[in-house]
């Protein structure tokens, strides 16, 4: 049954193989579409497809205008129906797709062809607006090689050449083209957007967001998709100590977490006041797009790091915060301090923000405070024994860290301090925060990173979503503000050590992983490092890089006009180098054509009237004609018959060494006779 | 000039231009400016190149493309861009590549008589190490014939067949022919022209239905009588007679008749071809102006040459003395095209 698919395969008319190899490559290019689609649209194309398939298959004709012009109402119906409008970006896709698929029952001519090549261009493009990925790379360079094969192959009007020839002219022309695309690449100026900005992808990204809420932060610690990596210059700081500063929390309505909107006038701000000590730790750190305009540094970074296009800024709450979204991997040098001291050292109005409890939730919790404070006494001075007191109740009291804490109720920390005794990081934060706020010391929770790994193969520090963290602040008379992380007390394990809860493998990793654990860990620390090369290298190739380079290359102090410069001077050279070689091939042209342009050249200096491009016979007569008959009239004759005869000849019998050298033995007539 | 007075009213060379006469003249101007040859080596200088509609459509994809990449910041699409870009700029190289360096020789057309279609031999020699493709040869500016397409295998050569409407009789120059090609990517046209050195001799037309041939006349010192003799039809052979020298025998009829298995020899009428000799003359064969009696007296030549019979030719200025054999035909047939 196969090979006699494989037999009818191979001897289907030249015309039915390209067209369903076009088909093939559109396929693919569909394919790699799923996921960004609507159902109906990628059901729709295929089916279109398919149909167009069976057509050619057996040689049936195309269809007329009019199923055309319904499928195409139809397709703009559902589009409107799916994104309620058909322009923007995602209606966009969906109706190019559709087109691509439609425009495959209309190939005739020879400009129908060529419209699928370009409609199927766009589609590639399109979806780099969803995946930046190498594997996205991959799969792009292999549907533009198949585009270029069938480009190829149909400008073969001759015979039926196997689709492997084309393959291989195609392939070669990409590779050719190659160092093209690299000089556009590396110097091609980066500029911003023609006009808009890029609309944030409405079905959000996962990440920390603004505002935290029992529950949300376990989808995260799921999530293994990396948020940053960084790139120490020196030693790597305890993991204990990594935290990456997030959104700060201090506005709590019982239910949310959200940052505080202090109802003090900005006078009455707390002041920031950041005392660093120690040693500064280096660093760079590479940001995944995140779409909010959050930079993530090591706790605590004074100065700004280097990104003025974006012009960041850090909050009073040490946070930093860029211009604009990250929609972009992003890259930049900071330096942290590990150890430091910040905000008001003495009490200030402005700290009575963060006492704030609503009414009407977690009573049991308010008793609690009231207990610890009557065994622990009240006011600022006794504060870091009561929060010594609680990190002990935390440690001891049997609490235990888990993924699945399960749905909380209304009074979720009264349901944590007392009832389940168990739960992650936001519910600690959480429910530490509000005993401490019972207590009257001043408290908030803190969001952001918490640790990370190393990947042995590039040596790079990987963060991923799921080491988002939520930890708590606590105002301290004479400290300022002191990082108190209450998972830390009920799970060690979880700040600062490897091991970690792992959600459950998917199914080939499983199958790997039974195999040999190691490997596993190897495969994916090796794929993550081509993937950090490929980011760093390519994804994260700005305007800044570009100058860089120039920068290496010699430019003082480069501007993206130095770019252009650059570019000019590369296609100067390049042309320079082109013309060169083709002075060089002339040189190396066929040693018997230059033989004969001597031989013609010589004849013309001698007297014989421009010969033209005469072949050696028909030059032969002429000269001598010319030259009547002696001598060397006949020696020009015999030489130029011997060298037609090389030419022409069944089997050339001497080397044309020999007829060049007997070119110069020729007995040329003195010029004076003439 | 002929070639490029023919063509002037048909014919798309170049649609950047409309006007028909101005076409006409770019193109016989373009024409005048190609040496002659019958070999000619495709270089630089002599091969053209321009992008097709599809190949401004492609620089139009690539405009959008990197329009698309600047203003969604897509460094991929940055990628994708310049390696369509780099393709395209390669395929445009290899495009001029296919002809450059290609040899063009054209072996001698044979004559052939108007209304027929001379038929143009050109052999591609490609000395390069690549087999190049898709080569088309056509005659420059005419619509009407579809180019004939052929690939060129690396260090071989390749022969195409063109077929060229003899537009009138006498020797004609060889119209302007165009080598070109669309091969890789379809996104550039390139091509080269070339005027043949080469000439062609058209004959005339040769009648359809002619008349039989016309009578003998008597040989110069054998006296009127001959005329009273002719039975109206010319009959110089008769069957073998014993005793016949064996020079007489007619072998050309001998071999066709030993070819159909009649063992039949046929002598020449020794006493007819003395005494009467086959004038084929202009003045006297009765159609009315010169080209419809040449086209007769091309009619004669050939059904007498089939005949194996002696003939001569009279023409304005040119007597021809009777004579047979394929070297006289040919004489008598350029002396007719010559006229």
């Amino acid at each position: 049954m196969l090979s006699k698919l494989a037999d009818r395969l191979a001897h289907l008319p030249r015309e039915a193989r390209d067209t369903l190899f076009l088909l093939v490559v559109i396929a693919w290019v569909v394919t790699m579409q799923l996921g960004h689609i609507p159902v109906w649209c990628a059901t729709l194309a295929f089916s279109i497809l398919l149909w167009r398939t069976v057509l050619t298959w057996r040689g049936a004709p195309l269809p007329g205008w009019i199923p055309r012009l319904a499928l195409l109402a139809l397709t703009l119906a559902a589009t409107w129906m799916t994104h309620s409008t058909i322009l923007g970006r995602d209606a966009g896709v969906t109706l190019i797709v559709v087109l691509l698929a439609l425009k495959t029952l209309e190939m005739r001519a020879r400009r129908d062809a060529f419209v699928i090549f370009f409609l199927a261009f766009f589609t590639l493009l399109t979806h780099f607006f969803y995946s930046q990925s190498l594997l996205t790379a991959i799969g792009i360079l292999l549907a533009l090689l198949g585009l270029l094969t069938a480009l190829v192959n149909a400008h073969m009007p001759v015979g039926r050449p196997p689709l492997s020839r084309s393959a291989g002219i195609a392939v070669r022309m990409a590779a050719l083209g190659l160092p093209v695309m690299l000089v556009l690449f590396l110097l091609f100026p980066r500029m911003a957007p023609l006009w808009g900005v890029p609309g944030e992808d409405p079905r959000g990204r996962s990440g920390l967001s603004e505002e935290m809420r029992v529950g949300e932060i376990a989808e995260l610690v799921l999530n293994d998709d990396i948020a940053f990596r960084i790139r120490f210059d020196g030693e790597v700081p305890p993991q204990g100590a990594m935290y990456f500063r997030g959104p700060v929390l201090g506005d709590f309505d019982g239910v949310r977490w959200r940052p505080q909107r202090s109802g003090f006038p900005p006078g009455m701000a707390l002041p920031v006041d950041l005392q660093l000590q120690g040693n500064p730790v280096s660093y760079e750190v590479t940001l995944e797009p995140q779409r909010r305009p959050w930079l993530f540094l090591l706790e605590a970074a004074s100065q700004s790091p280097d990104l003025p296009e974006l012009q960041p800024r850090m909050t009073r709450d040490l946070q930093w915060l860029t211009q604009r979204p990250i929609n972009e991997l992003l890259r930049y040098r900071a330096q942290s301090h590990v150890s430091f001291r910040y905000g008001p050292r003495e009490p200030v109005l402005g700290l009575q923000d963060y006492l704030e409890l609503p009414p009407g939730f977690n009573p049991r919790t308010l008793a609690l405070a009231q207990e610890i404070r009557r065994e622990h006494g009240a006011g600022p001075d006794a504060a870091p024994a009561a929060v010594a007191a609680v990190i002990d109740r935390l440690r001891t009291g049997g609490y235990v860290y888990t993924l699945e804490p399960g749905v909380f109720g209304q009074h979720a920390a009264d349901e944590f301090w007392f009832d389940r005794r168990e739960g992650f990081c936001e519910h600690m934060a959480s429910s530490f925060v509000i005993l401490m706020r019972a207590m009257d010391i001043p408290a908030r929770v803190v969001t952001g990173y918490q640790g990370g790994e190393i990947n042995a193969v590039d040596g790079y520090w990987v963060v991923r979503q799921r080491d988002a963290h939520a930890w708590a602040e606590v105002w301290l008379r004479g400290q300022g503000w002191v990082r108190v992380d209450p998972t830390a007390a009920v799970a060690q394990w979880r700040i600062g050590s490897l091991d970690r809860l792992r959600p459950p493998p998917g199914a080939l990793a499983g199958l790997v992983g039974a195999f040999d654990p190691t490997l596993l860990a190897q495969m994916r620390a090796a794929w993550e490092a081509v993937n950090n090369r490929w980011n760093q290298w390519v994804l994260n190739y700005t305007q800044g890089r570009q100058l860089d380079l120039l920068q290496r290359l010699g430019w003082s102090s480069p501007t993206w006009t130095d770019l252009l410069y650059a570019l000019l001077a590369v296609v100067v050279l390049a042309s320079l180098g082109g013309a060169a070689w083709q002075l060089w091939e002339r040189q190396q042209h066929d040693p018997w054509l230059r033989l004969l342009d001597r031989a013609r050249r010589q004849l013309l200096r001698h007297g014989l009237p421009d010969a033209g491009q005469l072949p050696p016979r028909a030059l032969a007569e002429r000269a001598q004609r010319h030259f009547g008959d002696g001598t060397f009239s006949r020696a020009m004759t015999q030489w130029l018959l011997r060298l037609e005869s090389w030419r022409y000849g069944r089997d050339p019998a001497e080397p044309l060494a020999t007829l060049r050298e007997e070119f110069k033995r020729l007995p040329w007539p003195s010029k004076e006779h003439r | 000039m002929s070639s490029s007075s023919a063509p002037a009213a048909r014919g798309a060379a170049d649609p950047s231009i409309q006007l028909p006469w101005l076409r006409a003249r770019v193109r016989r101007w373009i024409h005048s400016r190609q040496p002659r040859t019958d070999t000619l080596l495709l270089t630089q200088r002599n091969v053209y190149i321009l992008p097709t509609g599809p190949g401004l459509m492609l620089a139009l994809t690539l405009m959008l493309l990197l329009v698309a990449s600047i203003n969604y910041q897509l460094n991929l699409g940055y990628l994708l861009t310049f390696l369509l870009a780099g393709s395209a700029l390669v395929g445009m190289h290899r495009c001029h590549g296919n002809l450059r360096g290609l040899t063009l020789h054209l072996n001698p057309p044979a004559p052939v008589h108007v209304g027929q279609a001379v038929s143009l031999e050109v052999r591609l020699s490609n000395p390069g190490r690549q087999t190049r493709h898709g080569i088309a040869m056509a005659l420059d500016g005419s619509a009407t014939g579809a180019p004939a397409w052929t690939d060129v295998p690396a260090q071989g050569d390749a022969t195409l067949q063109l077929a060229w409407p003899a537009p009138r009789r006498g020797r004609q120059s060889l119209p302007t022919l165009r080598a070109q090609t669309l091969f890789p990517l379809g996104t550039f046209r390139v091509w080269s022209l070339w005027r043949p050195s080469s000439d062609v001799l058209v004959y005339p037309a040769v009648e359809r239905h002619p008349p039989p041939l016309p009578a003998g006349e008597a040989t110069p010192g054998h006296g009127g009588s001959a005329h009273a003799h002719s039975s109206g039809e010319f009959d110089g052979v008769r069957a073998y007679r014993r005793g016949d020298p064996l020079r007489t025998v007619v072998w050309r009829k001998a071999a066709q008749s030993f070819a159909t298995g009649r063992d039949e020899l046929v002598s020449r009428d020794l006493l007819v071809s003395q005494r009467q000799q086959l004038w084929l003359d202009h003045a006297r064969c009765g159609a009315p102006d010169l080209e419809s009696r040449l086209s007769r007296l091309c009619a004669w030549v050939l059904l007498a040459d089939r005949l194996g019979l002696d003939y001569g030719l009279r023409l304005p200025g040119v007597d021809i003395a009777p004579d047979q054999g394929p070297a006289h035909r040919t004489r008598c047939l350029e002396a007719m095209a010559l006229c």
